[in-house]
């Protein structure tokens, strides 16, 4: 079965360190450069997350993501560079199209922006088991009921992305048409979604049962399966991050009042 | 009964409502773009869980459901679980009211639930991304209209309004057919206001 996780396991330091430690990484580097308002401090974001990407041997795993949003950047920068409300300086043409200086510059504030945020999850995602960071927020109090829900969808998906194949492929072979105008495509969502939700429905109902007779509901205090992932260095790496936000608040503060 | 609707104790169903539900939202997305459909579909279980569980499983549903993707393959998406959230209240709460108990009802909860979705939504899309949404249909609609001079929320507002309505509209139809044909020992499952009666 194929996880939808993208988490590796280099057995780098990143690996190791507490998923807090990552958490409060991501927070640093969305809200810094927001209170500076400098795109500089966005930039300069992006190029230590690239640094801790590649020292956790991870840099080229984050393609996939960068993909998935890479398109909707491109049409930023189309639709900005040439209708932006602001546009009065072409920069070039291509072909009728012209491009405005203003609104590149725009889409530019959004690329950094965006690719900041996507590069700053990853140092998290792509170096942290998703079962071990619900494990450690267990740990520090969140509810274990709902770190089961949380843990149970990283199951769930794979086996019901492998019924959906099941049934695509029972689907096709009794002649239904999955290709074609429009119309036969959105009448072929039916048949094909349906069966796995009734499925799913039903198992949810074995699932609980299950649950159930294996004290899920126990009000004793629960143990842990696995070891807790933490180094030494990982509180003063909080400490420093956490530091690193106040004086950003600081700074902004003072622009405010004077 | 408004207690009820707004009730925080969930069983052990109603939590294992949450995984499917999600595990639906992700299906029914990849379907639709294995069928190459123009709209997302990626909110049947959250809508299913908000119809089955009430206001407070959808939108946890919803918030679980962004969080996840967040984790995964779009980080930028944790920020829509604001959207999701959203959704997956106003589905409880019609759903409730009695709304999808006939197609009729159900047009207009998916109407309704495409509106609120605009409205969270569009302020998110002009901080993260300037506006556009990245749907051919909805992008070419906010070039036009900020090239006819209108004002960069309503361009916005209107580039997720031709992606949303009819999404959720489609999300919501689905779900009062899905709905319809689940047998009653399913439904009374996640019915979190039943009352245990003791015989002795």
């Amino acid at each position: 079965m194929k996880s939808i996780s993208l988490y590796v396991d280099k057995g780098s330091w990143l690996n190791k360190m507490a998923p807090e430690s990552k958490i409060i990484y991501i927070i640093t580097a969305i809200t810094v450069p927001a209170l500076l308002g400098i795109r500089w401090a966005g930039m300069g974001f992006i190029v230590l997350s690239i640094i801790l990407l590649l020292s956790g041997k991870v840099l080229k795993k984050t393609l996939p993501l960068l993909g998935v949003s890479g398109f909707v950047l491109v049409t930023v920068l189309i639709i900005q560079g040439l209708f932006w409300a602001g546009n009065i300086t072409p920069l070039f043409r291509i072909g009728p199209a012209v491009f405005y200086k203003e609104g590149l510059n725009f889409a530019l504030g959004i690329l950094v922006n965006v690719i900041n945020i996507l590069l700053s999850f990853c140092v998290l995602i792509l170096t942290t088991k998703p079962s071990d960071m619900i494990e450690n927020f267990v740990r520090k109090g969140f509810s274990p009921r709902f770190g089961y829900v949380f843990i149970s969808v990283f199951q769930i998906i794979p086996q019901m992305t492998e019924t959906m194949n099941t049934i695509t492929d029972a689907q096709r072979s009794r002649g239904m048409e999955t290709e074609g105008k429009l119309w036969v495509r959105i009448k072929a969502f039916i048949p094909l979604i349906s069966p796995v939700i009734m499925s799913s429905l039903i198992n949810t109902k074995e699932r609980a049962l299950a649950l159930e007779v294996r004290g899920f509901n126990s009000k004793n205090k629960k143990t842990f399966l696995n070891e807790q992932v933490k180094t030494s260095a990982d509180i003063y790496i909080q400490i420093a991050l956490l530091l690193g936000i106040a004086a950003a608040l600081i700074w902004r503060i003072t622009v405010w009042l004077g | 009964m408004s207690k009820k609707l707004w009730s925080l104790k969930f069983n052990t169903a109603t939590l294992v409502l949450i995984p499917a539900a999600i595990g639906i939202n992700y299906l029914g997305k990849l379907f639709a773009s294995l069928l190459k459909l123009p709209l997302w579909l990626d909110a049947i279980g959250t809508c299913l869980a908000a119809v089955l569980g009430g206001p407070i499983i959808g939108a946890v549903c919803g918030a679980v459901n962004n969080i996840i993707y967040g984790l995964t393959l779009d980080p930028i998406s944790t920020v829509y679980a604001l959207t999701n959230i959203g959704i997956g209240i106003v589905v409880g709460i019609l759903a409730y009211k009695g709304f999808m108990k006939n197609l009729k009802g159900a047009i207009l909860t998916g109407i309704i639930v495409g509106i609120v979705a605009v409205i969270i939504s569009t302020p998110l899309n002009i901080y993260y991304w300037g506006g556009t949404t990245g749907n051919v249909w909805g992008d070419a609609l906010y070039a036009w209209a900020v090239s006819q001079n209108m004002p960069m929320w309503l361009a916005s507002g209107l580039d997720e309004l031709v992606v949303d309505v009819p999404d959720k509209l489609a999300v919501v139809i689905l779900v009062f057919i899905i709905q319809k044909s689940l047998p009653k020992n399913l439904l009374n499952l996640f019915h979190n206001n039943e009352e245990v009666e003791s015989l002795d």
